[in-house]
């Protein structure tokens, strides 16, 4: 089920939010949706998921609104920051009234739970649980229907380095059984590794979409040789920009480091480093939305 | 449908509110059993005794007055959503929101006769029980002083609607308390001052509910001050009528216009 986004526009009051927003995200893929803080992800989300009313534009779900989808629940999940549970729930409690909402059965709430890790503390009360545990009980929540599209609104946000990898690995599992998933972070790093596409906003307007490679572009990649001279002057011819850093350490532009090798076996050139410089990629990224986002 | 019945169910029953709801159900029956023990002659001003029809009629009446409990329960169910923020997972399951309110308004119906039907018997027993205890006879045939509780009792489902419906309009947890007790209480005895709202009385909220539960001290007491005749009520099915028709009108303004609103 694909998601596309045609012309969103937000406006609250005088201030716009969001300005003629238009992308889409892909069944199979990860696409991750960054933009620096206030650039509007989560009003973009809000929008496309009908909880605030798009001031024009639209956003459909396998060619469907949201609204108009037959069983919303079961085809698209979605895990924002503002939901909140009943302080007086237990976390289990939270999922049995979805469960029921939905028309999924008891055994899908224990289901959900194991998969998230919410099991470890179903029978606390919601208003006891750590910003992590919300957050896992908010995915065990848009997990109940088994959607086929998930939209997470900053999902790491209070995950320990544990829960991160976890849910990086789940997100990638998900998109390689077919499903559409779209995760907005504001820091690229967060999602580099999760991401095939990236969708980037600033100011509510689009500032690039396409594969999460194409902003290695501006990327740059360090190769140490002892033939270094030899290896920058035969990059040089063909047309690729390169720093000395030291005597025997290049700053390659604009190639990956699969591409720095090949060049270097091409021309017969032995490496004994190549490291991608990960500063810059975060760097690319904050040229793109803007500076100190 | 049924499967929002029963999310509301589950709502209802998993927290303690159902339980708070029973113990004020026993508790303001049980009042009145407590004021029949006192006995209506020992009020200040002293009022009729239990044997009289007027003194039976006066008790019954206070436990009419508790019908605010029931429209306070219906309105935290609803409030309570958009305080902790549990509207935007709801709003996310039943994307037409008119759907999971109409769910509401029938679930905290059914629990609001619940109620009234807890706090009818316990007063209802209690009555007797003091009476009996007394040596007294109820100034009121047993039928009657039943089918007055009954009209209680399904005043107070129809006031859980209101009070579901309050909330949905009003959303904040606070203002919506306030609104209800302050009407209840306040405003519509104020506007009851002036001369023209008051031939409107029987179609007010207060009026309609005096005619359902056959309590007219207010009405009574405004024809008395006034000086002009006693205000005419509706009969009991028209004024229960007329509370259903204020709490659909209520939901319906909250469907048409806040539940629009953005959900943040
Ligand atoms: N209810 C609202 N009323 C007025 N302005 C709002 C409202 N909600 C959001 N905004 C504004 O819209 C812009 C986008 O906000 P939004 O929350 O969508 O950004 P975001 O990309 O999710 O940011 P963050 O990374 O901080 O979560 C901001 O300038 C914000 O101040
Ligand atoms: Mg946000």
């Amino acid at each position: 089920m694909n998601v596309e986004v045609r012309g969103l526009t937000k406006t609250f009051g005088p201030a716009s939010a969001v300005t003629d927003l238009s992308f889409e995200a892909r069944a199979g893929i990860v696409t991750g949706f960054l933009g620096p803080n206030g650039a509007g992800k989560t009003t973009t989300m809000r929008m496309m998921l009908g909880l605030v009313a798009p001031t024009s534009g639209t956003a459909t779900f396998g060619g469907r609104r949201y609204a108009d989808l037959s069983h919303p629940s079961a085809s698209v999940g979605a895990v924002l920051d503002s939901a909140g549970f009943h302080p007086a729930h237990t976390a289990r409690d939270h999922l049995r009234v979805y469960a029921r909402m939905g028309r999924y059965g008891p055994a899908r709430v224990e289901q959900v739970a194991d998969l998230t890790g919410v099991s470890a503390f179903a029978d606390r009360l919601t208003r006891t649980l750590s910003t992590g545990m919300r957050q896992r009980l908010s995915l065990a929540t848009a997990l109940l229907g088994d959607p086929q599209v998930l939209l997470l609104d900053e999902p790491s946000n209070g995950l320990d380095p544990q829960g991160i990898a976890w849910l990086r690995h789940f997100v990638r599992e998900l998109a390689a059984a077919g499903r559409t998933i779209l995760v907005s972070s504001h820091v690229l790093g967060e999602i580099e590794n999760t991401a095939d596409h990236v969708v980037v906003i600033r100011d509510g307007r689009l500032v690039t979409t396409g594969p999460i490679t194409g902003l290695y572009a501006t990327a740059t990649v360090l190769a140490r040789s002892p033939q270094a001279d030899l290896f920058a002057a035969k990059l040089g011819q063909s047309g690729i920009r390169v720093e000395r850093r030291q005597p025997d350490l290049l700053r390659v532009h604009r190639l990956s480091t699969a591409e720095v090798a090949a060049a270097a076996a091409s021309h017969g050139v032995m490496l004994h480093e190549i490291t991608p410089e990960r500063p810059t990629l975060e760097q690319a990224f904050l040229d793109l939305t803007g500076g100190s986002g | 449908m049924s499967a929002l019945l029963a999310a509301e169910w589950t709502r209802l029953t998993s927290t303690r509110l159902w339980l708070w709801g029973v113990l004020a159900a026993l508790g303001s029956g049980g009042l009145i059993g407590l004021l029949a023990l006192v006995g209506p002659e020992n009020f200040t001003p002293p009022l009729p005794g239990l044997d009289t029809s007027q003194g039976t009629h006066v008790l019954l009446g206070l436990l009419g007055f508790t019908v605010f409990a029931p429209a306070l329960l219906g309105t935290i169910a609803v409030s309570s959503e958009y305080r902790h923020r549990s509207i935007t997972t709801t709003a996310l399951f039943a994307p037409r929101r008119w759907t999971w309110l109409v769910a509401k308004l029938v679930i905290y119906a059914g629990a609001g006769l619940a109620y009234g039907a807890i706090a009818a018997t316990t007063a209802g027993a209690s009555l007797f029980g003091v009476a009996t205890l007394k040596g007294i006879t109820l100034g009121l045939p047993a039928a009657t002083v039943a089918a007055l509780l009954a009209r209680i009792a399904l005043a107070m489902a129809v006031y859980s609607m209101l009070g579901v419906a309050v909330g949905a309009l009003l959303r904040n947890q606070v203002t919506a308390l306030v609104a209800v007790g302050a009407y209840f209480y306040m405003i519509e005895t104020v506007l009851m001052i002036v001369p023209g709202i008051k031939a409107l009385y029987p179609y007010l909220p207060g009026g309609a509910t005096a005619a359902l539960t056959g309590f007219t001290y207010l009405a009574d007491a405004i024809a008395g001050q006034t000086g002009a005749a006693e205000a005419h009520l509706l009969s009991a099915p028209a004024g229960g009528a007329v509370l259903v028709c204020y709490a659909l009108i209520a939901a319906a303004v909250a469907v048409v216009a806040p539940l629009r609103r953005d959900i943040m």
